[in-house]
């Protein structure tokens, strides 16, 4: 007889497994809402530290984003710069010019050379943008020969426009996201130090840095920018078919003492431990404060738990398997961490928006088309997964010590 | 109809340095269908020996068993199993749980047992009805006096079909005219259901309608007739 109710135990259990979860889930839902202003808290603190990480590790990624990709306009050349400007990437921040006439002295004397081109970066940091983690708007001087070696074959948006044709127009390029801010468009006079400038084309790219930039002739650049002096601050070096980087960055160092000639690999390396420690740092930061979110979980499931001793020794005695009761605080607080996740996820792409917007000084509006490059979706999947996974396990203490409540004991110790 | 038969079954307590007997060497047997009472005060040892009985707790000697299988030998999952096909329980707090409906609290036996939710579903209806609960399905034990809380208890327990139902002290919370009504319908469990009631109680009218009396005092049971 107990053979045969075994066997039909198992066969119906089969058969309505998927019945029987769906009531699982709304039993465990009226059980975390028995205790609502309980559960909302609970529910409020995993969003917040959901809104921390997500705020914090997305504005930290798109941050090494953004230095990551100034290597990618240089790829594959070697870039020189002076011994005594100070670098992000190899781009020149701050100090370092030096004479434009250099590019055409190492194209002549070192024959590893194919092609020397003279660019003048600019960063206006001023001291109030000093709070800013990396500079936000640039201007970038190309002699107009050279355009297609430094940004490659970048579009113009929509196709509209031409990229400056002649050193001494004032035509310039810009990029999208400066375009959108101050409704610059294609034939627009600007103003920048002072001199009027037209736009001839908007660059249609993902770069955040091109984004941010604006392109102009190196003749118009160094005018603009320093009264018509001839000084750039990168050389950028393509080396000849055949020939090695770090070949062409040792003979161009034995030939000019007063500067550093970086291969990608060296300007990876520079910016690499960099990026590390803020990976390193923010992983920390996350740790903490999943570990937080685990032990709110923790102790408010642990309090939940004790308060319905009763409830479980019930169901033990009505014969409920383990795993019934296991599944059971399992599954509110994964719940717990569902709702937290999904609203940390909102409240913490938002605060990753306001963060940037704050730290670059961009119209918030201009961000909300782009919230999804900001925290892009495989992140907050994989930091909702991971919430979800901290409150399930948060749960498996309280949930053994549900399982192990009996009957009897309740019996005897509650009367 | 499902045997129970105890031998020299003995529970002890620690309680700081000394040891209580709750119950001490029972022989209890039951191998009809009957409407068995164990009568004591409190502290005599009833639930103790109910809970033995039932499965829900384990004896520090002495043999229980069912069907004559040795439930010493069986697993916490075979445990969980007799409990939940063949033993209904009573409690006398009802035990019901609070965020199920009376419906839901029936059908939750079934539905750890593997039933179909349409069985289910008309099971516990039936069963709810037989106790007077037709129109109270949908309400919440926090909406229902006490006396319709131990019916669905009642209601619950029989919600697998089970060869025994174990009571301990079903009327205790109850005023006597609910109480009254309460044994009524264990009474007729045990009579139109076929099924063997087992119940703890200090009721002298559950004491007078008893196929067999038990009493039991210091731990140590006696059958009176």
């Amino acid at each position: 007889m107990l053979y045969l109710s075994e066997c039909l135990y198992n066969y119906h259990l089969r058969n309505s497994r998927r019945r029987f979860t769906t009531r699982l889930l709304t039993f465990c839902f009226r059980n975390l809402f028995r205790r609502k202003a309980r559960t909302a808290l609970c529910v409020l603190g995993v969003a917040l530290a959901t809104t921390f990480v997500i705020a914090v590790g997305s504005t930290t990624m798109r941050y090494t984003t953004v230095i990551k990709e100034m290597n990618v306009l240089f790829s594959g050349q070697v870039m020189v710069v002076s011994k005594d400007a100070i670098v992000i990437q190899a781009i020149p921040i701050a100090g370092g010019l030096f004479q434009e006439s250099l590019a055409e002295d190492i194209k002549e004397n070192i024959k590893e050379v194919e092609k020397a081109v003279p660019v003048l970066f600019i960063t206006p940091i001023r001291f109030e943008e000093m709070i800013q983690l990396v500079p936000v708007n640039f201007s970038m001087g190309i002699p107009v020969e050279d355009w297609q070696l430094i940004i490659g074959p970048t579009p113009l948006k929509g196709g509209v426009g031409h990229f400056p044709t002649n050193e001494s127009n004032s035509e310039v390029v810009i990029g999208a996201s400066l375009a959108d801010q101050y409704n610059w468009t294609v034939g627009k006079e600007i103003m920048v130090n002072g001199h009027k400038l037209n736009v001839t084309g908007v660059l249609d790219t993902k770069l955040a840095l091109l984004n941010r930039c604006i392109l102009m002739p190196l003749r118009l650049a160094q005018e603009i920018y320093y009264s018509k002096s001839k000084s750039v601050n990168i050389i950028s070096v393509k080396p000849v078919q055949g020939c090695s980087q770090e070949e062409l960055a040792d003979a161009i160092e034995q030939q000019v003492e007063y500067v550093n000639a970086l291969t990608e690999d060296e300007r990876n390396d520079m910016i690499q431990p960099v990026l590390a420690q803020v990976e390193t740092w923010n992983l920390g930061i996350q740790t903490v404060i999943f570990i937080m979110s685990l032990i709110l979980v923790m102790t408010v499931t642990i309090m939940s738990i004790s308060e319905r001793r009763r409830d479980f020794a019930t169901l033990d005695a009505i014969g409920a398997p383990l795993s019934y009761v296991f599944r059971l605080v399992i599954l509110e607080t994964s719940l717990i961490g569902v709702l937290g996740g999904i609203l940390g996820i909102v409240f913490g792409s938002l605060t990753a928006i306001v963060l940037s917007s704050l730290y670059t000084n961009i119209p918030l509006a201009q961000f909300f088309p782009t919230i999804l490059e900001i925290v892009p979706p495989i992140y907050m999947i994989e930091i909702f997964l991971a919430v979800v996974v901290v409150c399930c396990i948060g749960g498996i203490i309280p949930a053994i010590n549900a399982t192990r409540t009996r009957i009897a004991e309740i019996l005897r110790t509650e009367y | 109809m499902m045997k129970i038969k105890t031998v020299d079954l003995t529970k002890t307590y620690r309680v700081g340095p000394s040891r209580i007997i709750a119950v001490d060497k029972v022989n209890f047997e039951v191998n009809k269908v009957t409407f068995t009472a164990i009568v004591g005060l409190s502290g005599s040892g009833k639930s103790t020996l109910l809970n033995l009985i039932g499965l829900n707790d384990c004896p520090t000697s002495g043999k229980i068993f069912i069907e004559n299988t040795d439930t010493s030998l069986l697993s916490d999952r075979e445990r969980r199993k007799i409990r939940l096909f063949h033993i209904g329980f009573v409690f006398q707090t009802f035990n019901l749980l609070p965020t199920l409906s009376a419906l839901e609290n029936v059908e939750l036996s079934m539905s750890l047992a593997g039933k179909s939710q349409k069985e289910q579903r008309e099971k516990a209806v039936r069963l709810l009805e037989n106790v007077g609960l037709g129109d109270r399905l949908s309400h919440r034990p926090r909406e229902l006096s006490i006396g319709e809380m131990q019916r669905v208890a009642i209601a619950r327990a029989l919600a697998n079909d089970p060869e025994v139902i174990i009571a301990d002290e079903p009327t205790g919370e109850l005023d006597s005219k609910t109480a009254k009504e309460i044994i009524g319908l264990l009474f007729d469990i045990n009579r139109n259901h076929k099924t063997t009631v087992i119940i703890a109680t200090h009721d002298e009218k559950i004491v007078e309608i008893a196929d067999m009396l038990y009493t039991i005092r210091d731990g140590k049971l006696k059958l009176e007739h």
